[in-house]
């Protein structure tokens, strides 16, 4: 009986790090082809970071800290980037988000206002490290980078979070009812 | 030991960051990594083909800014092109002058007007040259065309010619082709008038006229002007003979000052007979 508990229980572990394996291939390619698309004023939002931020705030900061670094180091393979700065950055954004994961909170963190306050405050830094590696200070001076590069990408990528977010409290209710 | 693999349970996911932290920093400063170059290139091929399947979807925001781009691009080479266009005219213009300087048979000291000036109805043209180049007062002054006027004046670094579009100015002046000689003036407008030309002497539309040798103000052989029309009024011994300026006082950028001083022993000369004249001129008015 523990047996077959163990074992299905390891199989429903691999399902799930499979499906997050394909949303991750996915939402890279997604985000490298088709996101410019969705730009404004040059700006997008960053959809891998809030798969990170999501991961971290339902499987815990460990864990987040290796998906992160995973996530980070794939994106900066395809989008052709200098390999470790997606990678820096996301773990920052992914310890972050862990100070805020509960094993009970996970729905009240995922499916409320929080998830999006969260992504902000995550995604605010994330923006901060990243752009400061790519940035020439000669080019721009502070405050419009802060502005530019800290806030509004930061709430371009929280209003998308919506998305996720009322997903999964659509699903919360479905549960509840 | 143990005290510090429990420190180490404790903080697990701070250590895990630091060295997270740590692998990122020695892939950033690694740079390219070559051994995933292969593997990149099949990446980026692939990345390729899936943004090529994309590529009619309208990019707006790319399109703005390739606009955006064209237009700076555009300004940028129009104006340039006006640099070239005007490089061009004044390399022709130099290339010119430099040609006419050999020809002159006078040294000649470039200048450009600088300003022009009118004093009590007459005519100047300030120049951007003065003593210390050489410049000094009664030489006289020609553009690449003709005859433009004489220095009245100078200091150190500018000068001031008389041009010949006054009305005070009377020009020795000579028919290149019949080598008649009359006076050339000028009673405003466009046009100068030849003056003492009989209307039985040869003159016709076309003709050249330059300076003549019996001018003492300006060296001999400088181009004046052209005869455009010859009249002839009935009552006077005289033809009413008009002669266009090669000189253009309006567009004119840059003279040469010809480094001829008229002959002050003929100088002399012609103002003493001419004081000798005045007076018994007014001795004879008493």
């Amino acid at each position: 009986m523990l047996i077959t508990y163990e074992t299905s229980r390891k199989k429903s572990e691999i399902r799930k790090y499979s499906v997050y394996f394909l949303i991750v291939v996915i939402t890279g390619l997604f985000q490298v082809v088709l996101v410019k698309f969705f730009s404004v004023g040059g700006i997008t939002p960053d959809l891998l970071l809030i798969l990170c931020i999501w991961f971290s705030l339902s499987e815990g900061q460990l864990k987040g800290l290796f998906f992160a670094f995973v996530v980070g180091t794939y994106f900066d393979i395809i989008s052709f980037d200098v390999i470790g700065t997606n990678t820096l950055a996301k773990i920052t954004a992914a310890l972050i988000a862990g100070w805020f994961f509960g094993e009970n909170k996970i729905n009240r963190n995922l499916g409320t206002y929080r998830f999006i306050i969260i992504v902000f405050i995550a995604s605010f830094f994330h923006n901060i490290i990243y752009y400061f590696i790519h940035i020439e200070f000669s080019q721009i001076s502070f405050i419009p980078f802060f502005f530019k590069y800290g806030v509004a990408i930061s709430t371009y990528t929280s209003i998308v979070t919506l998305i996720p977010m009322l997903l999964k409290f659509q699903r919360n209710k479905i549960i509840i009812s | 030991m143990q005290r510090f693999l429990k420190f180490v349970k404790a903080y697990k996911e701070y250590f895990t960051f630091v060295v997270l932290v740590i692998a990122s920093l020695y892939l950033i400063s690694i740079g390219d990594v070559t051994r995933l170059g292969g593997f990149r290139t099949v990446v980026i091929g692939s990345i390729g083909w899936l943004q090529e399947m994309f590529a009619w979807l309208p990019d707006t925001g790319a399109l703005q800014t390739e606009n955006k781009a064209l237009r700076d691009l555009n300004l940028q080479l129009s104006n340039e092109v006006i640099k070239m266009r005007t490089a061009i005219i004044e390399n022709q213009k130099l290339r010119e002058m430099v040609n006419l300087q050999s020809e002159m048979g006078f040294d000649a000291i470039t200048a450009e007007v600088v300003g022009k000036t009118i004093i009590e109805t007459r005519n100047y043209y300030t120049i951007s040259k003065g003593y210390k180049d050489g410049i000094y007062e009664g030489m006289a002054v020609r553009s690449d065309a003709g005859l433009v006027g004489v220095i009245s004046g100078s200091t150190k670094n500018y000068s001031l010619v008389e041009l010949i579009n006054n009305k005070n100015v009377k020009i020795a002046a000579l028919l290149q082709r019949s080598r008649y000689d009359g006076i050339l003036v000028w009673e405003g407008g466009e046009y100068f008038q030849l003056k003492n030309i009989p209307k039985s002497w040869d003159v016709r539309k076309g003709d050249t006229i330059v300076t003549s040798n019996y001018s003492n103000k300006y060296p001999k052989n400088i181009p004046l002007g052209i005869v455009v029309s010859k009249r002839e009024l009935p009552g006077d011994i005289y033809a009413r003979i008009n002669v266009r300026p090669f000189a253009n006082f309006l567009t004119l950028e840059q003279v040469f000052v010809l480094k001829y001083i008229p002959d002050p022993e003929r100088l002399k000369l012609i103002n003493q007979i001419d004081y000798k004249l005045q007076l018994r001129k007014r001795a004879s008015s008493y």
